[in-house]
């Protein structure tokens, strides 16, 4: 196993035993697993319970197919009105002519009733009405909320975990500077490969992290039945996620890295970060802002703008459908962004790594021969 | 055999000291196989910016390093043990693990690290210690997993920035004795200590550095013959001025007389002494690398 490999896997088996991390992933699978049973607690009632006094059954089914009814018979108004009033059933149907409600009846109940009502009495009549065929000539919108709700966690998500494992990325180059452990480690491996080994080891923690939040939240969306929502096209979504996280996270672990490797102490990265946290923050607040109008200017021109497009790209492919060709033309930018700041930010760590003490400035490194 | 000449190191000056510094003046010095090699000199004297030269932690502005004849590379460094003089460990890795993370990323393989390390950790004292967090360790114990990293790959050179320092008398032994195997083993071994009489006792030669500036070099006994000894005369109840005109110091400890010199004609002042009072002593002494580092770098 040549040097980088075993910088990578230190920083895993290191990271992974701490009960900080171990925690960290539980809480975030329960929130994100937990968030895809929230369209079911804030969605209507999937199901009414009706009863029946001297009355017809009503053919509910067949006016909304996508809702359960559950249908009681009572003996007598008394004993209707006192299921009623116990929350027993939403509403009971007495001789076929009015209904018994607590307070007002649900819209949604209430107009289905009635047309229902209304089209077996025209029917037994002997009047057939066809159905008013629907037929949309926008997008397709049927997936919108789910659409939206799903970039809306996307966008948490990478958020929080380049952010996260870009500091601790950060914080390992100072600690290994500030402790002068670089001394020796760099009279073993070549600074490339250390630099290399802490950014892939701290890499895949973060794949880790985010494999776990994708298989909770898809699974839980399975559980709660979210997942009938689910836009076509969702496994190239989810995978357009894992490259996006991985392309947008060597852009940002590599140049945080550089920028670490300025300074010796902890205190100092905070704000030897800070340009950096400013340029993910200011993707965060377009990637949003692109879950709302992903179709809009804005979000339109900045997701093939990298590293900007490593946000807005993978939330704009959730909230609507972006042709391929797009997407292709900006991963391949994003790759092109990758592959320079690789060289910058292997070459200012090499180059600043060594000179622990004072902050050294980015343009001296830079100038330095 | 390690081969170092001509070495020169200036520090760009900062906001304190604007014209810089000239750490180093062009040091040069030899290090052969199996020998322990001591490094002495006063505080900023260039030490430890000479060995951070010759790992490639810095780089001289001028002069050559070379190993077994060619020009030292990164390959070279990856065999060599190296231990800085500011300690570096991870804070959070246990002592087992650590150790045996360098001896693998020196190459060694998985199962050879392992045991490695276990020879080292017994050998320090340190096998309870294994499963231990370094920043639960005593410093001294942090110290003994410092040096285990430096050892733990079998290095073919050795170069340690005081290694003795904060360690008990015990640990002190139990590391001259690795040093000591290691060097019989063919091992040049590199150290740099302010601990002269450790570096007297162990080292096969000694160099003493002042101001970036080999000022003196070679065996202790070379050293010594080129320092010289002191002639010492202790006679009981002299005749008052007995010692007018010969050269040299004397001191008065109550009714005994110590005379110390370094020239003069030792029959002549034997004789003096004989005629004045009752010779207790007469000798040449040797003077400790102490008295010979003073005298260097004075
Ligand atoms: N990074 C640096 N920047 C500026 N000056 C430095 C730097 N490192 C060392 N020096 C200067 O170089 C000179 C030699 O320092 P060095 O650390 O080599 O001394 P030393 O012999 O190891 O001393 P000590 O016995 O105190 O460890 C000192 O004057 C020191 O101030
Ligand atoms: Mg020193």
């Amino acid at each position: 196993m040549n040097g980088m490999m075993l910088v990578a896997r230190r920083e895993i088996t290191t990271q992974i035993r701490t009960r900080s991390f171990v925690i960290s992933l539980l809480v975030t699978v329960v929130v994100v697993g937990a968030l895809a049973f929230a369209p079911k607690l804030f969605d209507r009632p999937d199901s009414y319970t009706i009863g029946t006094v001297n009355s017809q059954q009503l053919p509910l089914e067949a006016a909304a197919p996508d809702i359960e009814f559950e249908w009681r018979s009572f003996p007598d108004e008394a004993a209707a009105t006192r299921a009623v009033l116990d929350g027993d059933v939403d509403a009971v149907l007495v001789d076929g002519a009015k209904v018994f409600t607590d307070g007002q009846i649900e819209t949604e109940l209430g107009v289905l009733l009635q047309s229902t009502h209304r089209e077996a009495k025209l029917g037994a009549a002997g009047v057939q009405i066809a159905p008013l065929q629907m037929e949309s000539v926008g997008a397709d919108t049927r997936y919108q909320a789910a659409r939206t709700g799903i970039a809306v966690v996307l966008v948490l998500v990478l958020f929080m975990l380049i952010l996260g494992q870009v500091m601790m990325v950060a914080m390992g180059v100072v600690e290994e500077k500030g402790s002068r452990i670089v001394e020796i480690l760099l009279s073993s491996v070549r600074p490339w490969q250390l630099l290399g080994g802490k950014v892939i080891g701290l890499g895949v923690l973060g794949l880790i992290n985010l494999g776990a939040i994708l298989v909770a939240g898809i699974g839980a969306s399975f559980a709660s039945g979210f997942a009938a929502d689910f836009p076509p096209g969702m496994t190239g979504i989810v995978a357009g996620v894992l490259v996006w996280f991985v392309l947008g996270y060597a852009f940002f672990a590599t140049l945080g890295a550089a920028l670490a490797s300025l300074v010796s102490r902890q205190e100092e990265v905070g704000n030897v970060m800070s340009p950096m946290t400013m340029l993910i923050m200011a993707a965060y607040f377009v990637a949003f802002y692109a879950t709302t109008d992903p179709t809009g200017t804005l979000a339109t021109i900045v997701s093939f703008v990298p590293p900007f497009s490593s946000m807005v790209m993978p939330v704009r492919m959730a909230a609507t459908e972006v042709p391929l060709w797009e997407v292709a033309a900006s991963a391949g930018l994003m790759v092109l962004a990758v592959l320079a700041i690789l060289a910058f930010g292997a070459k200012v760590y090499e180059r600043a790594v060594l000179r622990t003490g004072a902050r050294v400035k980015l343009g001296e490194v830079l100038r330095a021969k | 055999m390690l081969e170092i000449s001509g070495l020169r190191k200036r520090f760009a000056g900062g906001p304190g000291a604007p014209e810089g510094k000239q750490a180093l003046d062009g040091i040069g010095f030899t290090v052969r196989p199996g020998e322990m090699f001591g490094f002495v000199g006063a505080n900023g004297a260039g030490k430890s910016t000479t060995m951070r030269i010759v790992m490639g932690v810095l780089k001289a502005d001028a002069g050559t390093v070379s190993w077994r004849g060619e020009p030292m590379t990164h390959a070279d460094r990856q065999r060599f043990g190296y231990m800085p003089e500011e300690r570096g460990l991870y804070q959070k890795m246990r002592a087992g693990e650590q150790i045996e993370y360098f001896g693998r990323l020196h190459g060694m393989s998985q199962a050879n690290a392992k045991k490695a390390t276990e020879d080292l950790l017994e050998r320090l004292s340190l096998t309870d210690r294994r499963n231990s967090s370094v920043e639960s360790l005593s410093l001294g114990n942090q110290q003994r997993v410092q040096l285990a990293v430096a050892l733990v790959h079998d290095p073919e050179l050795l170069i340690l920035d005081e290694p003795f320092s904060g360690l008990d008398p015990i640990a002190v032994d139990a590391l001259a004795t690795v040093l000591q195997e290691r060097c019989r083993g063919g091992v040049p071994v590199i150290f740099s200590s302010h601990q002269l009489e450790l570096v007297e006792r162990l080292c096969d030669s000694v160099g003493i550095v002042s101001a970036g500036r080999m000022v003196a070099s070679g065996t202790v006994d070379e050293l010594r013959a080129a320092e010289g000894g002191m002639l010492r005369v202790v006679v009981r109840d002299p005749a008052p001025g007995w010692a007018d005109g010969l050269p040299g110091q004397v001191d008065v400890q109550g009714n005994r007389h110590v005379l110390v010199t370094e020239d003069g004609d030792d029959q002549d002042i034997l004789r003096r002494a004989i005629k004045a009072g009752h010779v207790e002593h007469f000798g040449v002494e040797q003077p400790t690398l102490t008295e010979i580092f003073k005298e260097a770098v004075a």
